[in-house]
């Protein structure tokens, strides 16, 4: 089976009243490992669903390998999905699972049994055939979740948080294994998380969604090192991105609690800084381009999470914040792991210069020299 | 204070390992269990040991040990298999047949619509329900009442109902759902048997059915219809949808999905309600009583009738009433294992 792009024109989703998903445009190249990212909500699953046909589309044009399927039942479109709660069939052996597609289809139970096993194999399931799903841990059901989905080569894989069930030792590995299993298969891929972690390791791009509105899509690195607006850039990131209240003057940028040049801004009011914590650096008091003291220091083997009080300002405190919660003031800083400093001490904390970001405070959009 | 009540009660109300109990405890439980149990089985023993009386010795009673209060005799016994075997047999074959077949029915139809009222939304408009109703007693009165043929009244009929769906109903607003549906399914239970009786049996007068197994099958399956929807409803609605939607997915149709991953998951419902709805058409009476007389007549009849102008014929009573429960018994001992291991299957999370 080649694979297929999968293409979304101008899709809406509404539940009565409530508008779930609103003018979604999307286009899936052929093979390729497209990750839906947002915070609960955000209509990601609703528009995965829809592309699976479990979901009627309320406007707009679904086309999977060029054929317009938006209003074909789902098992005419040839598209596997894996539940996040894996969906197994419980009363069914691991082998009777995987083989159920192919069952329903009317392959003969010789050949099924072929390719039963030649899914198993590649999920390294073939001692575990002819358990029940019960008999499984928690990792052992995700794959034969994948095997089920795998077993008659599907045009599309649709993915609904499959990881988030795994405890975070097993995520990590069943992360690189379902990365390695659609690269070595090749099929298009659409990947719906809430986390970033797996959606910047997993995904070829990475579209990222709130309130029913795309918000943007590229590569993992793009969408981190050039967000489109305010929401993508606090909600990718860990920990997310300090955010600063204040106005550009005379190509710098203003705040109570201190100023950086921002060279090439107009003058304007209601201006946001953003900037990643490791692109912070805490100096001594007097120094660097902010005052501030120290919060806190939290030591992760890896290095020093710093947290300061810059007096005035603000901070995306929560990923799925929509605005900065204004008056928090607090601005973190990735320091290296031999970093120590007093509680309450004070210090000074200098800028990146190129790696600064501006933001309209009124609607999040990103300003540009 | 509340925290601290409901800390007791649950001490007292969690159940204990009888291994585990001090000596005392332990013996206390044993003998109020054991109490209990000659309460409960005592008039099964007596129905027993009855079976084996002769006419005397129920009169002269009360007698409890046989070969020491009296000398057992199969004389009830051969009464009903030897003397009249056939009027013994007839009614309960007639019993098996009529209870196997309607549980059968019920539990199909049943579970297939109480499927339907899980699983698919309903937004019946209410107009197109009374315009049905109207026009159906209007097609009625005109070939009755006015002598139309009624072959014109029913084409008349569809094309009116038709006309109605087309124009007048998109604009209706008052709609009834799935809990109206199965509120009215459920309310016909509420009616009283004996209100519905006396039309059941013109209908069936009228079909010429009477005394049939037809009759009594499709009148028990009926009334059992609620009980299985109400029943079955509850146990597809805890299956988590995530599974039919995976099936679907995997290409299965609608009704390769209820016959491949509901039903087998609903095991366990399916034996309790099959069990429930056999006991109550096994041991059902009123409607018996008019829709059978010979033929069909059922074993409650059977035995109701050993109280007959001769007085109470204990003896044959309590034989009769041990054959009927035997076949009960056997099934519930059978379906238990089913019940049990389905709950099992039933409770897999993840």
């Amino acid at each position: 089976m080649p694979a297929v792009s999968v293409k979304l024109e101008h899709l809406y989703k509404s539940f009565a009243d409530i508008h779930v998903v609103k003018g979604l445009d999307l286009e899936i190249a052929e093979g390729e490992f497209l990750v839906l990212l947002g915070p609960s909500g955000c209509g990601k699953t609703t528009a995965l669903r829809m592309i699976a046909g479990l979901e009627t589309v309320s406007d707009g044009r679904i086309l999977i390998g060029g054929q317009d399927v938006t209003h074909v039942l789902p098992k005419y479109r040839n598209i596997a999905m894996v539940f996040q709660s894996y969906a197994l069939y419980p009363h069914m052996t691991v082998a009777e699972n995987i083989g159920y597609p192919l069952r329903v289809r009317r392959v003969p139970a010789a050949e099924r049994a072929v390719q039963v096993r030649e899914a198993a194999a590649k999920v390294d399931l073939l001692d575990h055939l002819e358990r029940t799903p019960r008999q499984l841990s928690g990792g052992q059901r995700q794959r034969v979740a994948l095997a089920r989905a795998i077993v008659r080569r599907p045009a599309v894989f649709l993915m609904d948080e499959p990881l988030s069930n795994l405890d975070a030792k097993l995520r990590g590995r069943m992360r690189a294994e379902l990365k390695h299993l659609q690269q070595s298969l090749g099929v298009t891929t659409v990947y719906v998380t809430h986390d970033q972690i797996e959606a910047m390791t997993l995904g070829h791009r990475v579209a990222v969604m709130h309130a029913g509105i795309l918000q943007q899509i590229g590569p993992p690195a793009e969408i981190y090192n050039d967000p489109a607006n305010l929401f993508v850039a606090g909600f990718i990131g860990s920990p997310p991105m300090n955010v600063i209240a204040g106005r550009l003057r005379a190509g710098r940028f203003d705040s109570p609690a201190g100023s950086v040049a921002v060279p090439g801004m107009a003058d304007r009011d209601g201006v946001i800084l953003g900037v990643r914590p490791e692109d912070v650096a805490v100096v001594p008091a007097g120094q660097g381009d902010f005052a501030a003291t120290v919060y806190s220091v939290e030591m992760t083997g890896l290095e020093s999470i710093v947290t300061c009080a810059a007096h005035t300002g603000t901070h995306l405190a929560e990923a799925d914040g929509v605005r900065p919660d204004p008056g928090d003031g607090q601005i973190v800083a990735r320091m290296g792991r031999d970093f120590a400093a007093e509680t309450d001490g004070r210090v000074g904390l200098r800028l990146t210069p190129d790696r600064l970001y501006l933001f309209d405070a009124a609607d999040g959009r990103r300003l540009r020299a | 204070m509340t925290d601290h009540r409901a800390g007791l009660w649950r001490r007292l109300t969690e159940p204990k390992s009888l291994d585990r109990m001090a000596p005392l405890p332990a013996l206390l439980t044993y003998a109020a269990l054991i109490a209990w149990s000659v309460v409960v089985l005592f008039p099964l023993y007596w129905l027993l040991i009855t079976s084996f009386k002769l006419p005397v010795q129920v009169n002269d009673g009360p007698d409890y040990l046989p070969f020491l209060d009296f000398q057992p005799s199969l004389h009830a016994w051969e009464y009903l298999f030897v003397t009249v075997g056939s009027d013994t047999l007839r009614p309960y074959v007639n019993s098996l047949v009529v209870a196997l077949a309607s549980t059968v029915l019920a539990t199909l139809i049943g579970s297939l619509a109480a499927y339907a009222l899980v699983r698919v939304r309903y937004r019946v408009k209410l107009g197109a329900v009374l315009a049905f109703l109207l026009i159906l007693a209007g097609v009625v009165v005109g070939v009755l009442r006015f002598g139309i043929d009624w072959r014109v009244a029913l084409a008349a009929g569809t094309a009116l109902m038709l006309l109605v769906l087309l124009t007048l109903a998109p604009r209706l607003r008052t709609a009834v759902g799935n809990e109206d549906i199965q509120f009215w399914i459920i309310s016909n239970r509420i009616l009283p048997p004996v209100v519905v009786v006396l039309p059941i049996y013109m209908m069936f007068q009228r079909l010429g059915l009477l005394d049939t197994h037809v009759a009594l099958i499709a009148t028990y399956t009926a009334v059992n219809l609620p009980i299985v929807v109400w029943l079955m409803r509850d146990f597809f609605a805890s299956i988590p949808v995530d599974l039919e939607e995976s099936a679907q997915l995997d290409g299965a149709s609608r009704f390769g999905i209820v016959f491949t991953i509901v039903l087998p998951l609903a095991r366990a419902g399916l034996a309790a309600t099959f069990l429930l709805v056999l006991i109550l058409a096994w041991n059902e009476y009123l409607l018996a009583l008019f829709l059978s007389t010979a033929d069909a007549q059922t074993m409650p009849l059977l035995v109701a009738a050993q109280n007959a102008t001769r007085g109470p014929q204990w003896w044959t009573m309590s034989a009769l009433i041990l054959i009927m429960i035997a076949p009960v018994i056997a099934l519930t001992a059978l379906l238990q294992r089913a019940i049990a291991r389905g709950l099992i299957v039933g409770a897999v999370k993840g």
